[in-house]
């Protein structure tokens, strides 16, 4: 039986009522890893042994007739930023190249309890800069269904493994798009949640105002279930909202009112336009009110996010001088200033130029016309989405307003590279959820369909998502 | 020429149980290096702040102790610039130049004789790690060595207004601010390094220089003084003073110019988003007031109006914490307030060397306790000994630690009253007295100088009144 | 706004960071275009009032003074000497 097929609520359910073993789905996964591994790339470390041996003990508690998790026996990636006590936590960088932390993130420890076994920690773009996962010390993850073309990213990793069945579900990060730009590219499901919904104790911050830690999946449903595991108030992170959601599949979705954002319509490639409108008509055949909206100041977004983003990066990660932790570099011999810029010319190109040009835009002079200038986008983006949000329960549109490129073709023009990030980063600024759905194929390319919903209306948006996605029928796996 | 001083004072918050941040203890002091933390203060990846509402309480009470204004909401700011001893390569701190997210604003405090300084603000931030070198020296060492452990620890600033212009008024309001503090409880002024300031200092007008690592509060007087000597001279000679930041050697007793590059720094602040804006809320001003404990100023009051002190006493009392704890321990036992106040700090204060006073740890060393002085004022109000033996009794308790009716007793025992003892002594003194002898048997009260002859040579311990009439015996005798 | 060379090289170095003279070259012009691009913010227009984002929490659900201790190395470092960190030299 082909398990490792399968979505996360049926590995559970299989697991649970002991039609197949955890010990066997994992094996199975182990394997498909070494087959496909070669050309997606999508794995910075592989915990097989490990997850042998958790699976085993989920199977003996499953026999013993013990209480387990709702996730018992699920194979999880994690994105390599997100801390896993005791195992290699690179942020595809030099500078975290030996790295152990020394402590679980809450979000690992929540799954841990829900009985997920972690299978390995997924390729990213270093320190979480980028959108194609091509800036990583360990190669570029490629895209299962054109392994010349970039995944997305810069959780390419975690949207590859599942998009390859190499795990059902993954957590990824996304501070302008990075789980829902790779879930787009990948057809899975991806979400961002409402920011402080999410703990971030044990993510290791790139922007820290704007990121949360996501869930990817095949399906919205697997999705949903991971929420249910780790979202929720923590005491280790302060901008964590009080109380605990639950999310159901069985919410209410007839007439809903939904609202196509135009800026992001018009903003996109015309075979992107063509599905996001077929999309939108699919809505309204089941029964929603579509209806195309304004967001105006979409047009200051992406100027916004990377101020703002590499603002806080370039203060993030003054933190990697190798005196604490890193990689093995002996102090000795060395002056304190030249040791710490040696040390850190072993960032990449990419993470270099966003530290400079944070460190410009909050340069004594220039903290009024960029920074504020920035965070005042932000509250205008926030104003102009309540108003909306009055009158529409979701506001729709392309996750990403082009196909996905080959491999190489943005990594050397930086500004080309941020524009793909239009359509993404407004979730991030405003705070809001957001959803990338598959919603179909151009020349055999993935399109996403982005739902966004207001502040804590997870429910909503999975709602419409899930309508969506059933209506859409476009669930189908690459051959690899 | 017109001086011109302001001050930044820092203060740990010794009296909090964690570090402003985390949990680990806030005392680190005598601990194993990097045995006190854990990954928030080392700055590990993926660690966030949180802060310590009791800091917060603290630095309210210190707020409102000098006189200043509480917002409603305040925010941290991140300070960024790189330094070994600095975890995260930035430092949380309530600073902000474009607002006011600080705790305590626009204050004011007298001190001395009715002088007062403004109070920029109050505010929280931490404290970095400490860098350590084998060879002792900065310079000489191959490589640093850092402990983390005082890293995160939290610390209130308190920056004046350069309101000051002579030293000496520098010295009276660093002593109040250490009185204010050890009364709110909020920091332990005799631990090393848990109070320390920073000066701007500019003569006539010209740039401003500052002063840093001045290791106690006594030192910033000398600083100042020998920093507004050297801005003077350069002035009358023409030459330009440099705004600067120049470091106290301690050992020299001179500032020099500062080795660190401070003139490049640019610390890009922006407000830190893992600490979320704290809304203190509309009560926060009334109950932090309600629970502070009495101030200097308050018990000074208490202290002339209920026992009837002078207003001089009183200051001495409260200028130091552990005084007037000690005065009011001791009325518990014997209320005798102007009496035992003067023991206190007419007698027991003669017995403390100036270091100590300096250092504050007034008390160190020192076996007598609060019971020792409200016996010896109870012994004296009885008439069970005279002023001046207790005065005696005094200096030797203050070493040994005995109750003062003991070691009265030991006195007593050690009185030479016996009349042959007394005799050959006062025979010994007529024999080298001559001329007085002749004085005394004209005029019996020349006997005095007799007498106090007798009780030198006796070393004091000759009873006096049995000494006086064998004398006068003796002069009748020989006449 | 132009973005200079020597701005980049400065900026590096308050970021601690080592260019190679190709880095510099290299980043020098992306990084311009890039600030060309920010400086769009310029014609964002002023909100009357501005309800800044951030996250608030009230002063008595802060954490409490209560001590705990982190039980195992928090340190990644193999360069110690006597419990200290080694360091490199600081003149």
């Amino acid at each position: 039986m082909e398990v490792w097929r399968l979505g996360a609520a049926d590995v559970a359910a299989g697991i649970r009522s002991r039609e197949f073993s955890a010990e066997e789905y994992i094996q199975q996964l182990l394997e498909r890893i070494e087959r496909v591994e070669p050309k997606v790339n999508a794995f910075v470390t592989v915990q097989g042994k490990e997850a042998l041996e958790k699976a085993r003990l989920v199977d003996r508690r499953v026999k013993d007739g013990e209480q387990v998790g709702p996730l018992a026996g699920v194979a999880v990636s994690i994105k390599d930023n997100i801390c896993v006590k005791g195992i290699k936590t690179t942020c595809a960088s030099k500078m975290l190249e030996n790295y152990l932390p020394p402590y679980d993130a809450t979000v690992v420890r929540r799954l841990n309890e829900a009985g997920a076994i972690l299978i390995g920690k997924a390729n990213l773009d270093e320190f979480a800069m980028g959108s194609t996962t091509e800036f990583s010390r360990d190669g570029p993850t490629r895209n299962p269904w054109d392994i010349g073309r970039v995944p997305g990213g810069s959780s390419g990793g975690s949207a590859a493994s599942v998009a390859a069945l190499e795990c059902a579900v993954s957590l990824g990060s996304d501070t302008g798009g990075s789980v829902r730009c790779p879930a787009s590219f990948c057809s899975v499901v991806g979400l961002k949640p409402t920011y402080g919904l999410v703990s971030r104790y044990g993510l290791v911050s790139y922007a820290n105002s704007l990121e949360q830690i996501g869930p990817v999946g095949r399906t919205v449903s697997d999705v949903a279930s991971v929420m249910n595991a780790i979202a929720g108030y923590d005491e280790s992170d302060n901008t964590t909202a009080p109380g605990k959601p639950s999310y159901s599949m069985n919410g209410k979705s007839g007439g809903l009112r939904v609202g196509l954002v135009k800026e992001f319509v018009q903003g996109a490639d015309p075979q992107v336009e063509k599905i996001t409108q077929g999309a939108a008509n699919m809505l309204a055949d089941q029964g929603c009110r579509c209806e195309e909206v304004s967001l105006p100041s979409v047009e200051f977004a992406l100027a916004s996010y990377y101020t703002i983003a590499t603002a806080e990066a370039s203060s993030n990660l003054a933190r990697y001088d190798n005196v604490r932790y890193g990689f093995d570099m002996s102090p000795e011999g060395y002056e304190w200033n030249s040791y710490f810029a040696k040390v850190r010319s072993n960032f990449g190109d990419e993470v270099k130029r966003r530290i400079i040009v944070g460190s410009y835009v909050l340069s004594s002079g220039y903290y009024g016309k960029y920074y504020l200038k920035a965070q005042q986008v932000r509250s205008l983006l926030r104003k102009e989405l309540k108003s909306l949000f009055k009158t529409h329960d979701v506001l729709v549109g392309p996750t990403m307003p082009i196909l996905p490129f080959k491999i190489g073709e943005k990594v050397d023009d930086p500004l080309k590279m941020y524009l793909v990030d239009v359509d993404t980063v407004v979730a991030n600024l405003a705070g809001v959820p957001a959803i990338s759905v598959p919603a179909g194929f151009a020349d055999g390319l993935p399109v996403g369909l982005q739902v966004m919903a207001d502040q804590f209306e997870e429910q909503k948006m999975l709602n419409a998502a899930s309508l969506f996605e059933s209506a859409a029928g476009v669930q189908r796996s690459p051959e690899l | 020429m017109e001086t011109r001083i302001g001050l930044e004072i820092h203060c740990q918050l010794t009296g909090v149980g964690t570090k402003l941040f985390c949990s680990c203890k806030c005392d680190y002091r005598g601990k194993e290096p990097n045995s006190n933390v854990c990954p928030t203060c080392s700055g590990l990846p993926g660690t966030l702040p949180l802060l310590n509402r009791k800091a917060v309480e603290f630095a309210g009470m210190i707020s409102l102790a000098l006189g200043c204004r509480i917002p409603d909401e305040i925010a941290f700011y991140r300070k960024n610039y790189f330094y070994p001893d600095l975890p995260k390569n930035f430092q949380l701190t309530q600073y902000n130049a474009y607002g006011v997210t600080s705790i305590g604003v626009d204050g004011r405090l007298s001190y001395g004789d009715s002088k007062s300084a403004g109070i920029r603000r109050v505010q929280l931030e931490e404290d970095p790690g400490r860098l350590v070198y084998e060879t002792g020296s900065m310079e000489t060492s191959s490589y640093a060595l850092v402990d983390y452990n005082r890293a995160g620890v939290p610390l209130v600033e308190v920056v004046t207004e350069p309101d000051f212009d002579d030293p000496k008024d520098v010295r009276l309001f660093l002593d109040k601010i250490a009185s204010i503090i050890e009364h709110l409880g909020v920091c332990d002024t005799k631990l090393e390094g848990s109070v320390r300031c920073d000066a701007n200092v500019s003569v006539g007008g010209g740039s401003r220089v500052e002063i840093k690592n001045v290791s106690s509060f006594a030192d910033v007087e000398k600083a100042l003084r020998y920093e507004i000597t050297r801005q003077r001279t350069m002035t009358s000679r023409d030459m330009q003073v440099r705004s600067e930041t120049r470091h106290w050697d301690d050992a020299r007793k001179l500032t020099k110019e500062s080795r660190t590059k401070e003139e490049e720094q640019d610390y890009r602040y922006f407000p830190d988003p893992d600490v979320p804006t704290v809304v203190l809320g509309g009560d926060f001003v009334a109950l932090t007031r309600a629970s502070m404990p009495e101030l200097p100023d308050a018990r000074k009051e208490r202290f002339v109006t209920r026992f009837g002190l002078s207003g001089h006493v009183a200051q001495v009392l409260i200028d130091n914490k552990e005084l007037a704890d000690f005065f009011e321990s001791a009325l518990k036992t014997y209320e005798s307030p102007i009496e035992i106040a003067n023991w206190i700090v007419t007698d027991l204060m003669g017995f403390i060397d100036e270091r100590q006073k300096e250092e504050r740890s007034l008390l160190l060393g020192i076996k007598v306790g609060p019971e020792h002085i409200a016996e010896l004022a109870r012994m004296v109000d009885r008439g069970m000994i005279n002023r001046s033996t207790a005065k005696q009794i005094l200096g030797q308790i203050v070493q040994s630690g005995e109750m003062p009716s003991q070691a009265a007793k030991k006195m007593r025992a050690s009185i030479i009253d016996d009349e042959n003892e007394l005799l050959k002594v006062i025979d010994s003194v007529f024999k080298s007295e001559k001329a007085a002898v002749t004085d005394a048997k004209r005029n019996p009260n020349a006997a005095n100088f007799l007498l106090g002859k007798v009780m030198q040579a006796t070393k004091g311990l000759a009873d006096p009144k049995a000494a006086l009439e064998l004398l006068q015996k003796r002069l009748k005798e020989a006449s | 706004m132009a973005v200079t060379r020597d701005q980049v090289r400065h900026l590096a170095w308050l970021s601690r960071i080592e260019l190679t003279d190709a880095e510099l070259d290299r980043y020098t012009g992306q990084i311009e275009e890039i600030i060309k691009y920010l400086d769009t913010l310029d014609t964002v227009p002023l909100l009357q009032e501005q309800e800044p984002i951030t996250t608030r929490k009230k002063f008595s659900d802060l954490r409490d003074d209560t001590p705990a201790e982190f039980d195992s190395e928090s340190l990644g470092t193999t360069y110690r000497k006597d419990g200290f960190v080694k360091g490199p030299r600081m003149t």
